[in-house]
């Protein structure tokens, strides 16, 4: 599976890892929904996750995907700006990536372009600011 | 002749956040061309306390706490998914005791569970003397978890490395008991309702996800499996004692409502069965495995994933090396399948829409986390 991404995206691909059955993807943001369309036809068809994590310094978009037939994972992290990061939206590869990804722009900040609608889901509409965020205060 | 048209209008109608079979705060924004139901907005948030804000300000052990106010009618499940993946990070492994006595937990939780998704769907369709009979019946669970673990409902039974404490004497015979007695109450069950012409009208052909769009929006447990999808954490990825027990996956190919209700059924039937497996090959010894006071994984990443009631329930932690966990995410499968509703209603009347969301046995704690 590696293989066969890496001699179609190429320099897309920043890195990789295996992990038990867990293949770990970093991702360069233009190329996510191509790679995201490459995977489900490659069987990896059950958006399992889609989620966000801040270290402080960097904020990741992370997918997970997964094959229904076996434990096989494909975790693709994206690296995305902290302030206003936007990246093309999985809206029209997966059906299930529309609530996950009004989350990550709710708690995140992370605007997906494409998102047929991108609205908060979990804060009211008139809430200032994406707590998930390090610099949010806890 | 001219003739005078009645112009037809779509009438807005919100369901809740109040409405009794929204099963929690809820709000369904439902458009209506007369009784059908055109288009569907649910307005979610209701219940959201920042769980996974947080958790990012308390040491790892306090967490487990606030994973049981998630769905909170399976607390256990939401322990397991966590607790795996901290395990995951410290490369700490539960005593073979624990991972059986956790087995037979989160599958007391998931009787408790369908056995509340029975009550409550069953009365949402007017069935209101199966509501008690479930409730009662969960109530003998309920007991067992008072015994073994002081609280009810909100147990966090399950810890890093283990349970919180062993069985107390006399568990294995009252638990033996209710599973002597349970598939005898599933088959009054099945006479009150399964055949039932009413219950069957309302649940037959109504509310159907096909098995494609089912996976394409990452729905699972008993919802996928109602779609003919043989997918169970259990089976595909098996943690704790699973490898070791011998059940069977229950799917139903009819992609309705109906079809979610007998492979919960079913599910009952198997659960028994493997608490009865755990009860006879319980291996002696310790329950906690030694886990440092001062828990503080090495950096990086971990996602522990369990069956819940409910379908795939996950957990993804990250770890910076501190003693609190850098961001802990929950993965919802009520919240997935809350997302596919607003296409699962298109086209039905407004009467069906109690049944096709009960049939989907959401609990808000998890969705608004």
């Amino acid at each position: 599976m590696l293989e066969a991404l890496q001699s179609q995206f190429g320099e897309a691909i920043i890195s990789a890892e295996q992990v038990g059955r867990e293949l770990r993807l970093r991702v360069s943001a233009n190329r996510i929904q191509d790679i995201a369309r490459c995977c489900k036809e490659k069987g990896f068809a059950y958006p399992a996750d889609i989620t966000a994590t801040d270290t402080g310094t960097e904020l990741h978009v992370v997918y997970r995907l997964m094959r229904l037939e076996t434990d096989e994972q494909i975790v693709i992290s994206v690296p995305v700006s902290r302030t206003g990061g936007r990246l093309p939206s999985l809206c029209g590869v997966f059906a299930g990536a529309e609530w996950p990804e009004r989350e990550v722009y709710d708690l995140f900040g992370v605007r997906f372009d494409g998102h047929p609608d991108l609205r908060r889901i979990l804060l009211t509409d008139d809430w200032e600011g994406h707590p998930l965020l390090k610099t949010s205060r806890t | 002749m001219t003739q005078s048209l009645t112009p037809t209008e779509h009438v807005t109608l919100n369901m809740g956040p109040q409405h009794p079979s929204t099963h929690g705060v809820l709000r369904l924004e439902l458009q209506l061309e007369g009784e059908v139901i055109i288009g569907c907005r649910p307005i979610i948030g209701y219940l959201h306390r920042g769980i996974e804000k947080i958790a990012e300000a308390r040491t790892y052990p306090q967490v487990v706490p606030y994973t049981d106010r998630l769905d909170y009618l399976s607390s256990a499940s939401n322990n397991m998914a966590y607790v795996q993946a901290v395990e995951k990070l410290l490369g700490v492994e539960a005593p073979e005791r624990a991972k059986f006595l956790r087995v037979v937990l989160l599958e007391l939780n998931r009787i408790a569970s369908h056995l509340v998704f029975i009550a409550t769907f069953a009365n949402d369709l007017a069935a209101t003397t199966v509501f008690l009979y479930g409730i009662r019946e969960r109530e003998l669970i309920m007991d067992l978890f008072e015994m073994w673990a002081g609280a009810r409902l909100t147990q966090s039974w399950i810890r890093i490395g283990g349970v919180g404490q062993d069985i107390p004497d006399g568990f294995v015979e009252r638990a033996r008991e209710f599973c002597r007695m349970l598939p005898g109450r599933l088959d009054e069950y099945d006479r009150l309702l399964t055949g039932n012409r009413i219950f069957r009208a309302r649940t037959e052909g109504v509310g159907i996800l096909p098995r494609e769009m089912g996976i394409d929006y990452g729905a699972s447990g008993p919802t996928l499996r109602g779609s003919g999808v043989s997918f169970d954490i259990r089976r595909v990825e098996p943690y704790e004692a699973y490898p070791a027990l011998d059940f069977e996956v229950a799917v139903q190919p009819a992609c309705d409502c109906m079809a979610r209700y007998l492979v919960r059924m079913k599910e009952m039937r198997e659960s028994v069965r493997i608490i009865e497996q755990c009860l006879r090959q319980l291996p002696a010894g310790e329950v906690m495995a030694k886990v440092p006071r001062a828990i503080r994984p090495p950096a990086g990443e971990a996602y522990g994933r369990v069956e819940s009631p409910r379908g795939d329930f996950g957990c993804y932690v990250v770890s910076d090396g501190s003693a609190q966990p850098a961001r802990v995410h929950f993965r919802a499968p009520s919240f997935i399948h809350l997302g596919a509703l607003p296409r699962m209603l298109q086209g039905w009347k407004i009467g069906d829409v109690v049944a096709i969301l009960g049939s989907i046995d959401i609990v808000l704690g998890e969705v608004d986390r």
